[in-house]
Protein backbone atom coordinates (compact mmCIF):
# COMPACT_ATOMS: atom_id res chain seq x y z
CA UNK A 1 0.00 0.00 0.00
CA UNK A 2 2.80 2.37 0.93
CA UNK A 3 4.82 1.25 -1.78
CA UNK A 4 1.75 2.59 -4.83
CA UNK A 5 0.89 5.45 -2.56
CA UNK A 6 4.78 6.38 -2.79
CA UNK A 7 4.39 5.51 -6.56
CA UNK A 8 1.49 7.87 -7.24
CA UNK A 9 2.97 10.74 -5.00
CA UNK A 10 6.56 11.22 -6.51
CA UNK A 11 4.57 11.93 -9.93
CA UNK A 12 2.90 14.98 -8.29
CA UNK A 13 5.61 17.44 -8.01
CA UNK A 14 6.17 17.22 -11.67
CA UNK A 15 2.80 17.14 -13.07
CA UNK A 16 2.41 20.30 -11.06
CA UNK A 17 5.02 22.00 -12.44
CA UNK A 18 4.21 21.17 -15.98
CA UNK A 19 0.28 22.59 -14.87
CA UNK A 20 1.63 25.67 -13.83
CA UNK A 21 4.01 25.99 -16.71
CA UNK A 22 1.46 24.78 -18.82
CA UNK A 23 -0.84 27.39 -17.61
CA UNK A 24 1.84 30.47 -17.47
CA UNK A 25 2.22 29.97 -21.35
CA UNK A 26 -1.39 29.56 -22.61
CA UNK A 27 -1.71 32.67 -20.47
CA UNK A 28 1.06 34.21 -22.43
CA UNK A 29 -0.84 32.60 -25.98
CA UNK A 30 -3.88 34.75 -24.23
CA UNK A 31 -2.22 38.12 -24.26
CA UNK A 32 0.11 37.95 -27.10
CA UNK A 33 -3.31 37.22 -29.32
CA UNK A 34 -5.55 40.05 -27.58
CA UNK A 35 -2.72 42.26 -28.03
CA UNK A 36 -2.60 41.35 -31.96
CA UNK A 37 -6.22 41.59 -32.42
CA UNK A 38 -5.85 44.94 -30.85
CA UNK A 39 -3.08 46.31 -33.15
CA UNK A 40 -4.68 45.21 -36.02
CA UNK A 41 -8.17 47.17 -34.77
CA UNK A 42 -5.81 50.42 -33.99
CA UNK A 43 -4.60 50.27 -37.39
CA UNK A 44 -7.85 50.61 -39.20
CA UNK A 45 -8.53 52.89 -35.94
CA UNK A 46 -5.87 54.90 -37.06
CA UNK A 47 -5.97 54.95 -40.77
CA UNK A 48 -9.77 55.62 -40.44
CA UNK A 49 -9.42 58.89 -38.41
CA UNK A 50 -5.93 60.36 -40.04
CA UNK A 51 -6.80 59.72 -43.54
CA UNK A 52 -9.62 62.84 -43.08
CA UNK A 53 -7.76 64.65 -40.39
CA UNK A 54 -11.04 65.43 -39.06
CA UNK A 55 -10.84 65.11 -35.00
CA UNK A 56 -11.29 61.19 -33.60
CA UNK A 57 -14.59 60.10 -33.35
CA UNK A 58 -16.10 59.79 -29.53
CA UNK A 59 -15.25 56.33 -28.01
CA UNK A 60 -19.02 56.07 -27.94
CA UNK A 61 -19.43 56.72 -31.30
CA UNK A 62 -16.73 54.49 -32.75
CA UNK A 63 -18.41 51.92 -30.82
CA UNK A 64 -22.19 52.55 -32.02
CA UNK A 65 -20.20 52.41 -35.51
CA UNK A 66 -19.31 49.07 -34.95
CA UNK A 67 -22.24 47.55 -34.00
CA UNK A 68 -24.11 49.03 -36.89
CA UNK A 69 -22.07 47.62 -38.86
CA UNK A 70 -22.17 44.40 -36.94
CA UNK A 71 -26.16 44.36 -37.32
CA UNK A 72 -26.08 45.04 -41.06
CA UNK A 73 -23.52 42.07 -41.55
CA UNK A 74 -26.20 40.19 -39.21
CA UNK A 75 -29.23 41.39 -41.46
CA UNK A 76 -27.43 39.57 -44.68
CA UNK A 77 -26.77 36.65 -42.90
CA UNK A 78 -30.27 36.49 -42.47
CA UNK A 79 -31.49 37.33 -45.79
CA UNK A 80 -29.07 34.61 -47.39
CA UNK A 81 -26.79 37.23 -48.85
CA UNK A 82 -23.27 35.90 -46.61
CA UNK A 83 -23.10 32.39 -46.10
CA UNK A 84 -21.26 32.59 -42.84
CA UNK A 85 -22.98 33.78 -40.16
CA UNK A 86 -20.70 36.99 -38.97
CA UNK A 87 -18.70 37.52 -35.73
CA UNK A 88 -18.89 40.16 -33.30
CA UNK A 89 -16.62 42.87 -34.56
CA UNK A 90 -13.32 43.20 -32.08
CA UNK A 91 -13.46 46.65 -30.16
CA UNK A 92 -10.33 47.97 -27.82
CA UNK A 93 -10.79 49.17 -24.37
CA UNK A 94 -11.76 53.37 -23.93
CA UNK A 95 -8.83 54.04 -22.13
CA UNK A 96 -6.56 52.41 -24.75
CA UNK A 97 -8.96 54.29 -27.53
CA UNK A 98 -8.42 57.30 -26.21
CA UNK A 99 -4.14 56.80 -25.73
CA UNK A 100 -4.38 56.26 -29.46
CA UNK A 101 -5.99 59.50 -29.89
CA UNK A 102 -3.88 61.45 -27.84
CA UNK A 103 -0.69 60.13 -29.27
CA UNK A 104 -1.67 58.88 -32.70
CA UNK A 105 0.52 55.69 -32.23
CA UNK A 106 -0.36 52.37 -31.43
CA UNK A 107 0.44 51.26 -27.68
CA UNK A 108 3.72 49.12 -26.91
CA UNK A 109 1.94 45.91 -26.13
CA UNK A 110 -0.45 45.59 -29.50
CA UNK A 111 2.71 46.15 -31.29
CA UNK A 112 4.99 43.76 -29.08
CA UNK A 113 1.85 41.09 -29.24
CA UNK A 114 1.74 41.32 -33.39
CA UNK A 115 5.60 41.13 -33.60
CA UNK A 116 5.53 37.78 -30.59
CA UNK A 117 2.54 36.45 -33.12
CA UNK A 118 5.15 36.91 -36.37
CA UNK A 119 7.72 35.31 -34.89
CA UNK A 120 5.39 32.85 -33.71
CA UNK A 121 6.43 32.45 -30.27
CA UNK A 122 3.54 31.18 -29.24
CA UNK A 123 2.40 28.91 -26.02
CA UNK A 124 4.13 25.72 -27.83
CA UNK A 125 7.24 27.91 -28.53
CA UNK A 126 7.58 28.91 -25.04
CA UNK A 127 6.72 25.81 -23.61
CA UNK A 128 9.31 23.90 -26.04
CA UNK A 129 12.72 26.64 -25.89
CA UNK A 130 11.75 27.38 -22.04
CA UNK A 131 11.03 23.95 -20.94
CA UNK A 132 14.83 22.77 -22.85
CA UNK A 133 15.89 26.29 -21.42
CA UNK A 134 15.43 25.21 -17.52
CA UNK A 135 16.61 21.86 -18.12
CA UNK A 136 20.16 22.19 -19.61
CA UNK A 137 20.61 25.59 -17.43
CA UNK A 138 19.74 25.53 -13.94
CA UNK A 139 18.79 21.73 -13.97
CA UNK A 140 15.27 19.94 -13.06
CA UNK A 141 15.69 18.90 -9.62
CA UNK A 142 15.18 14.88 -9.29
CA UNK A 143 11.68 15.54 -7.78
CA UNK A 144 10.30 16.75 -10.12
CA UNK A 145 11.72 14.16 -12.87
CA UNK A 146 8.88 11.34 -12.57
CA UNK A 147 5.61 13.86 -13.11
CA UNK A 148 7.87 15.08 -16.12
CA UNK A 149 7.82 12.53 -18.20
CA UNK A 150 3.92 11.44 -17.30
CA UNK A 151 3.41 14.83 -18.29
CA UNK A 152 4.34 13.88 -22.06
CA UNK A 153 1.37 11.57 -22.90
CA UNK A 154 -1.41 14.04 -21.56
CA UNK A 155 -0.66 15.33 -25.61
CA UNK A 156 -2.90 12.31 -25.91
CA UNK A 157 -6.20 13.27 -24.79
CA UNK A 158 -5.90 16.50 -27.05
CA UNK A 159 -5.21 13.91 -29.92
CA UNK A 160 -8.51 12.21 -29.08
CA UNK A 161 -10.53 15.31 -28.82
CA UNK A 162 -9.40 16.88 -31.93
CA UNK A 163 -11.14 13.72 -33.63
CA UNK A 164 -14.71 15.99 -32.99
CA UNK A 165 -13.67 18.17 -36.00
CA UNK A 166 -13.12 15.35 -38.71
CA UNK A 167 -15.76 13.23 -40.73
CA UNK A 168 -14.89 9.95 -41.99
CA UNK A 169 -15.08 11.38 -45.50
CA UNK A 170 -12.35 13.46 -44.74
CA UNK A 171 -10.32 11.05 -43.22
CA UNK A 172 -11.08 8.34 -45.94
CA UNK A 173 -9.43 11.28 -48.36
CA UNK A 174 -6.50 12.46 -46.68
CA UNK A 175 -6.23 8.74 -45.05
CA UNK A 176 -5.56 7.15 -48.59
CA UNK A 177 -2.31 9.58 -49.04
CA UNK A 178 -1.12 8.96 -45.57
CA UNK A 179 -1.02 5.34 -46.07
CA UNK A 180 0.72 5.83 -49.00
CA UNK A 181 3.17 8.18 -47.36
CA UNK A 182 3.45 5.43 -44.42
CA UNK A 183 3.86 2.67 -46.99
CA UNK A 184 6.65 4.32 -48.61
CA UNK A 185 8.49 6.31 -46.22
CA UNK A 186 7.98 4.81 -42.81
CA UNK A 187 8.68 1.31 -43.95
CA UNK A 188 10.50 2.38 -46.15
CA UNK A 189 13.08 3.27 -43.50
CA UNK A 190 12.40 0.67 -41.18
CA UNK A 191 13.77 -1.33 -44.16
CA UNK A 192 16.57 0.60 -45.19
CA UNK A 193 17.65 1.11 -41.68
CA UNK A 194 17.69 -3.09 -41.54
CA UNK A 195 19.56 -3.72 -44.68
CA UNK A 196 21.94 -0.40 -43.82
CA UNK A 197 23.09 -2.08 -40.18
CA UNK A 198 23.31 -5.58 -41.99
CA UNK A 199 25.54 -4.55 -44.53
CA UNK A 200 27.95 -2.26 -42.36
CA UNK A 201 28.28 -5.28 -39.87
CA UNK A 202 26.07 -3.24 -37.12
CA UNK A 203 24.93 -5.17 -33.98
CA UNK A 204 21.36 -6.53 -34.76
CA UNK A 205 19.77 -5.72 -31.39
CA UNK A 206 20.87 -1.69 -31.98
CA UNK A 207 19.94 -1.48 -35.55
CA UNK A 208 16.43 -3.32 -35.28
CA UNK A 209 15.68 -0.76 -32.08
CA UNK A 210 16.87 1.93 -34.97
CA UNK A 211 15.07 0.93 -37.50
CA UNK A 212 11.86 0.69 -35.46
CA UNK A 213 12.80 4.40 -34.01
CA UNK A 214 13.63 5.90 -37.07
CA UNK A 215 11.17 4.76 -39.14
CA UNK A 216 7.88 4.71 -37.65
CA UNK A 217 7.20 6.73 -34.11
CA UNK A 218 10.14 7.32 -32.27
CA UNK A 219 10.74 6.00 -28.64
CA UNK A 220 7.46 4.02 -28.36
CA UNK A 221 8.59 1.36 -31.31
CA UNK A 222 12.13 1.34 -29.76
CA UNK A 223 10.32 0.08 -26.84
CA UNK A 224 7.87 -2.24 -28.71
CA UNK A 225 10.84 -4.00 -30.65
CA UNK A 226 13.84 -3.97 -28.08
CA UNK A 227 12.81 -7.21 -26.35
CA UNK A 228 12.25 -8.67 -30.07
CA UNK A 229 15.83 -7.78 -30.61
CA UNK A 230 17.40 -8.69 -27.65
CA UNK A 231 18.33 -5.09 -27.14
CA UNK A 232 20.87 -4.00 -24.74
CA UNK A 233 20.68 -1.17 -22.98
CA UNK A 234 23.55 0.64 -24.63
CA UNK A 235 21.54 0.02 -27.56
CA UNK A 236 18.21 1.36 -26.46
CA UNK A 237 19.85 4.32 -25.33
CA UNK A 238 21.93 5.20 -28.35
CA UNK A 239 18.81 4.93 -30.69
CA UNK A 240 16.85 6.85 -27.99
CA UNK A 241 19.21 9.03 -28.18
CA UNK A 242 19.66 9.75 -32.28
CA UNK A 243 15.68 9.84 -32.55
CA UNK A 244 15.83 12.53 -29.70
CA UNK A 245 18.65 14.42 -31.51
CA UNK A 246 17.07 14.43 -34.93
CA UNK A 247 13.20 15.05 -33.76
CA UNK A 248 14.86 17.84 -31.48
CA UNK A 249 16.58 19.82 -34.46
CA UNK A 250 13.20 19.09 -36.64
CA UNK A 251 11.00 20.55 -34.35
CA UNK A 252 12.65 23.75 -34.14
CA UNK A 253 13.71 24.18 -37.71
CA UNK A 254 11.08 22.48 -40.20
CA UNK A 255 8.58 25.00 -38.86
CA UNK A 256 11.12 27.60 -40.43
CA UNK A 257 12.21 25.63 -43.56
CA UNK A 258 8.04 25.07 -44.26
CA UNK A 259 7.37 29.22 -44.12
CA UNK A 260 10.72 29.24 -46.27
CA UNK A 261 9.43 26.75 -49.02
CA UNK A 262 6.15 27.99 -48.69
CA UNK A 263 4.26 25.29 -47.62
CA UNK A 264 0.46 25.81 -46.88
CA UNK A 265 -0.73 24.53 -43.38
CA UNK A 266 -2.04 21.39 -44.94
CA UNK A 267 1.16 20.11 -46.58
CA UNK A 268 3.12 21.38 -43.80
CA UNK A 269 1.43 18.87 -41.50
CA UNK A 270 1.57 15.83 -44.08
CA UNK A 271 5.27 16.55 -44.02
CA UNK A 272 6.08 17.14 -40.78
CA UNK A 273 3.14 13.93 -39.61
CA UNK A 274 5.80 11.53 -42.40
CA UNK A 275 9.00 13.23 -41.17
CA UNK A 276 9.19 13.75 -37.75
CA UNK A 277 9.83 10.56 -35.81
CA UNK A 278 7.87 11.21 -32.63
CA UNK A 279 4.45 11.93 -31.62
CA UNK A 280 5.35 14.45 -28.93
CA UNK A 281 7.65 16.69 -31.39
CA UNK A 282 5.41 16.58 -34.87
CA UNK A 283 2.14 17.22 -32.60
CA UNK A 284 4.17 20.15 -31.38
CA UNK A 285 6.03 21.07 -34.98
CA UNK A 286 2.04 21.20 -36.25
CA UNK A 287 0.41 22.89 -33.82
CA UNK A 288 3.41 25.73 -33.64
CA UNK A 289 2.65 26.49 -37.69
CA UNK A 290 -1.41 26.33 -37.19
CA UNK A 291 -4.47 24.65 -36.92
CA UNK A 292 -4.86 23.12 -40.30
CA UNK A 293 -1.48 21.57 -40.36
CA UNK A 294 -2.50 20.01 -36.89
CA UNK A 295 -5.63 18.59 -38.38
CA UNK A 296 -3.73 17.00 -41.02
CA UNK A 297 -0.45 15.91 -39.13
CA UNK A 298 -2.82 14.43 -36.74
CA UNK A 299 -4.46 11.77 -39.71
CA UNK A 300 -0.74 10.93 -40.55
CA UNK A 301 0.46 10.39 -36.93
CA UNK A 302 -2.65 8.05 -36.63
CA UNK A 303 -2.13 5.82 -39.53
CA UNK A 304 1.65 6.08 -38.63
CA UNK A 305 1.11 4.47 -34.85
CA UNK A 306 -1.47 1.64 -36.17
CA UNK A 307 1.34 0.64 -38.32
CA UNK A 308 3.68 -0.10 -34.89
CA UNK A 309 2.47 -3.78 -34.45
CA UNK A 310 3.00 -4.35 -38.74
CA UNK A 311 6.85 -2.66 -37.92
CA UNK A 312 7.15 -5.17 -34.77
CA UNK A 313 5.91 -8.28 -36.83
CA UNK A 314 8.87 -7.14 -40.05
CA UNK A 315 11.68 -6.98 -36.97
CA UNK A 316 10.71 -10.08 -35.28
CA UNK A 317 10.63 -11.61 -39.48
CA UNK A 318 13.85 -9.65 -40.02
CA UNK A 319 15.93 -10.50 -37.14
CA UNK A 320 14.51 -13.58 -35.93
CA UNK A 321 12.85 -15.82 -37.82
CA UNK A 322 14.94 -15.11 -41.08
CA UNK A 323 17.59 -15.02 -38.84
CA UNK A 324 16.97 -18.67 -37.44
CA UNK A 325 15.86 -20.30 -41.27
CA UNK A 326 19.37 -19.28 -42.59
CA UNK A 327 20.26 -21.25 -39.62
CA UNK A 328 18.24 -24.06 -40.37
CA UNK A 329 15.92 -23.87 -36.83
CA UNK A 330 12.23 -23.62 -36.95
CA UNK A 331 10.64 -20.44 -35.65
CA UNK A 332 6.65 -19.27 -35.86
CA UNK A 333 5.46 -15.78 -35.48
CA UNK A 334 1.63 -15.40 -33.48
CA UNK A 335 1.06 -12.16 -35.79
CA UNK A 336 -2.18 -11.60 -34.15
CA UNK A 337 -0.67 -12.21 -30.52
CA UNK A 338 1.88 -9.16 -31.59
CA UNK A 339 -1.10 -7.15 -32.89
CA UNK A 340 -3.11 -7.32 -29.89
CA UNK A 341 0.02 -6.54 -27.71
CA UNK A 342 1.49 -3.58 -29.38
CA UNK A 343 -1.41 -2.05 -30.89
CA UNK A 344 -1.60 1.90 -29.61
CA UNK A 345 -5.43 1.87 -27.37
CA UNK A 346 -5.70 5.32 -27.58
CA UNK A 347 -6.53 5.91 -31.20
CA UNK A 348 -9.67 4.05 -30.64
CA UNK A 349 -10.57 7.32 -28.95
CA UNK A 350 -9.62 9.30 -32.06
CA UNK A 351 -12.04 7.03 -33.55
CA UNK A 352 -15.08 7.18 -31.62
CA UNK A 353 -14.48 11.03 -31.84
CA UNK A 354 -14.58 11.10 -35.31
CA UNK A 355 -17.63 8.44 -35.44
CA UNK A 356 -19.89 11.21 -32.88
CA UNK A 357 -19.26 13.74 -35.33
CA UNK A 358 -20.08 11.93 -38.21
CA UNK A 359 -23.85 11.28 -36.16
CA UNK A 360 -24.34 15.16 -35.52
CA UNK A 361 -23.38 14.63 -31.67
CA UNK A 362 -21.16 17.66 -31.75
CA UNK A 363 -21.83 21.18 -32.21
CA UNK A 364 -19.60 23.84 -33.63
CA UNK A 365 -19.62 24.86 -29.82
CA UNK A 366 -18.51 21.60 -28.75
CA UNK A 367 -15.81 21.36 -31.78
CA UNK A 368 -14.48 24.52 -30.13
CA UNK A 369 -14.45 23.56 -26.69
CA UNK A 370 -12.78 19.99 -27.10
CA UNK A 371 -10.70 20.70 -30.63
CA UNK A 372 -9.00 23.99 -29.56
CA UNK A 373 -9.86 25.01 -25.67
CA UNK A 374 -9.02 21.84 -23.99
CA UNK A 375 -7.25 20.53 -27.02
CA UNK A 376 -4.89 23.82 -25.33
CA UNK A 377 -4.90 22.89 -22.26
CA UNK A 378 -4.25 19.13 -22.46
CA UNK A 379 -1.28 20.18 -25.00
CA UNK A 380 0.43 22.68 -22.92
CA UNK A 381 0.62 20.20 -20.05
CA UNK A 382 2.37 18.06 -22.66
CA UNK A 383 4.47 20.38 -24.29
CA UNK A 384 5.77 21.39 -20.87
CA UNK A 385 6.71 17.83 -19.86
CA UNK A 386 8.20 17.27 -23.88
CA UNK A 387 10.31 20.88 -23.15
CA UNK A 388 11.27 19.41 -19.55
CA UNK A 389 12.86 16.30 -20.93
CA UNK A 390 15.03 17.88 -23.73
CA UNK A 391 18.05 17.17 -21.45
CA UNK A 392 21.43 17.71 -23.72
CA UNK A 393 22.99 14.32 -21.91
CA UNK A 394 20.62 13.00 -23.48
CA UNK A 395 20.99 14.01 -26.85
CA UNK A 396 25.04 13.11 -26.68
CA UNK A 397 24.36 9.05 -25.87
CA UNK A 398 23.57 9.22 -29.93
CA UNK A 399 27.07 8.13 -31.31
CA UNK A 400 28.77 5.56 -33.70
CA UNK A 401 28.08 4.39 -37.35
CA UNK A 402 24.77 3.68 -36.11
CA UNK A 403 23.25 6.90 -35.18
CA UNK A 404 25.39 7.86 -38.88
CA UNK A 405 22.56 5.33 -40.30
CA UNK A 406 19.76 6.72 -38.41
CA UNK A 407 20.21 9.84 -38.86
CA UNK A 408 20.98 9.35 -42.85
CA UNK A 409 17.78 7.53 -42.60
CA UNK A 410 15.93 10.25 -41.44
CA UNK A 411 17.45 12.67 -43.19
CA UNK A 412 16.79 11.06 -46.19
CA UNK A 413 12.86 10.51 -45.38
CA UNK A 414 12.49 13.96 -44.44
CA UNK A 415 14.10 15.62 -47.83
CA UNK A 416 12.83 12.92 -50.51
CA UNK A 417 8.87 13.42 -48.40
CA UNK A 418 9.03 17.13 -48.32
CA UNK A 419 9.74 16.70 -52.48
CA UNK A 420 6.38 14.50 -52.56
CA UNK A 421 4.15 16.18 -50.42
CA UNK A 422 4.62 19.40 -52.28
CA UNK A 423 4.12 17.90 -55.39
CA UNK A 424 0.99 16.27 -54.23
CA UNK A 425 -0.21 19.67 -53.17
CA UNK A 426 -2.60 21.40 -50.42
CA UNK A 427 -6.34 19.89 -51.97
CA UNK A 428 -5.13 16.23 -51.25
CA UNK A 429 -3.72 17.22 -47.65
CA UNK A 430 -6.79 19.90 -46.95
CA UNK A 431 -9.19 18.51 -44.39
CA UNK A 432 -12.28 21.24 -44.71
CA UNK B 1 23.42 -12.34 -20.59
CA UNK B 2 21.69 -10.53 -17.07
CA UNK B 3 21.80 -7.25 -18.04
CA UNK B 4 20.33 -8.04 -21.24
CA UNK B 5 17.41 -9.97 -19.26
CA UNK B 6 16.84 -7.47 -16.86
CA UNK B 7 16.64 -4.78 -19.81
CA UNK B 8 14.68 -6.92 -21.24
CA UNK B 9 12.21 -6.98 -18.57
CA UNK B 10 12.85 -3.07 -17.97
CA UNK B 11 11.20 -2.46 -21.69
CA UNK B 12 7.90 -5.50 -20.70
CA UNK B 13 7.18 -3.08 -17.97
CA UNK B 14 7.99 0.47 -20.14
CA UNK B 15 5.52 -1.64 -22.44
CA UNK B 16 2.92 -1.96 -20.31
CA UNK B 17 3.10 1.10 -18.57
CA UNK B 18 2.11 2.89 -21.92
CA UNK B 19 -0.73 0.35 -22.04
CA UNK B 20 -1.72 1.56 -18.37
CA UNK B 21 -1.02 5.34 -19.88
CA UNK B 22 -3.49 4.84 -22.81
CA UNK B 23 -6.49 3.63 -20.94
CA UNK B 24 -5.99 6.70 -18.79
CA UNK B 25 -5.49 8.87 -21.35
CA UNK B 26 -9.05 7.10 -23.07
CA UNK B 27 -10.65 7.92 -19.39
CA UNK B 28 -9.33 11.28 -19.29
CA UNK B 29 -11.00 12.30 -22.75
CA UNK B 30 -14.21 10.24 -22.03
CA UNK B 31 -14.95 12.75 -19.48
CA UNK B 32 -13.98 16.07 -20.93
CA UNK B 33 -16.06 14.71 -23.62
CA UNK B 34 -19.28 13.98 -21.27
CA UNK B 35 -19.08 17.02 -19.16
CA UNK B 36 -18.94 19.30 -23.10
CA UNK B 37 -22.05 17.19 -24.03
CA UNK B 38 -23.73 17.96 -20.48
CA UNK B 39 -23.08 21.76 -20.47
CA UNK B 40 -20.79 21.52 -17.18
CA UNK B 41 -18.04 23.11 -19.52
CA UNK B 42 -18.98 25.61 -21.81
CA UNK B 43 -16.90 28.07 -23.94
CA UNK B 44 -16.46 30.27 -21.45
CA UNK B 45 -14.93 27.80 -18.84
CA UNK B 46 -11.32 28.39 -21.21
CA UNK B 47 -11.76 32.25 -21.41
CA UNK B 48 -12.51 32.60 -17.33
CA UNK B 49 -9.46 29.92 -16.22
CA UNK B 50 -7.33 33.37 -17.88
CA UNK B 51 -6.53 36.93 -17.10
Amino acid sequence: MTDTNSGIVKYIPGLILCIILGWLALQWDQSIHKWQKNFQESEKILKANIKDGKPFLPFAEYISKSDEKYKEKLAAFERGEIKEKPKKPHTIKENDYETIAKTKEIPFNFRFGERMIQFQLTYVAVLLLGGMLIRNTIGLPKVFQPGAVLARPIIKPGIILLGGYYLWSNLLKVGVFALLLVLVFILGTTVLVAVLGRRMKQDDGLMGVMAAGAGICGVSAAVAVAPVVNAKPRDFFYAVGTILLFGTVALFTFPYIGKALGMSEPVFGAWVGTAILNTAQLVAAATWYGHDSLLTANIINIVRVGFIPIVVIFCIWFYVIKKATTEGKDQKINTWQVIKDKFPLFILGFFAMVTLNEFGVFTEEHRTIFGKQFLQIFFAVGFAGVGLNIAFDDLKKAGGKAFVIGFIAATLKAVLSAIVVMMIGTDAFKVK
Amino acid sequence: MAETKEFEDKAKKVFSAERKEDIWVLILSAITVILGLTGVITPKTFSSLFF
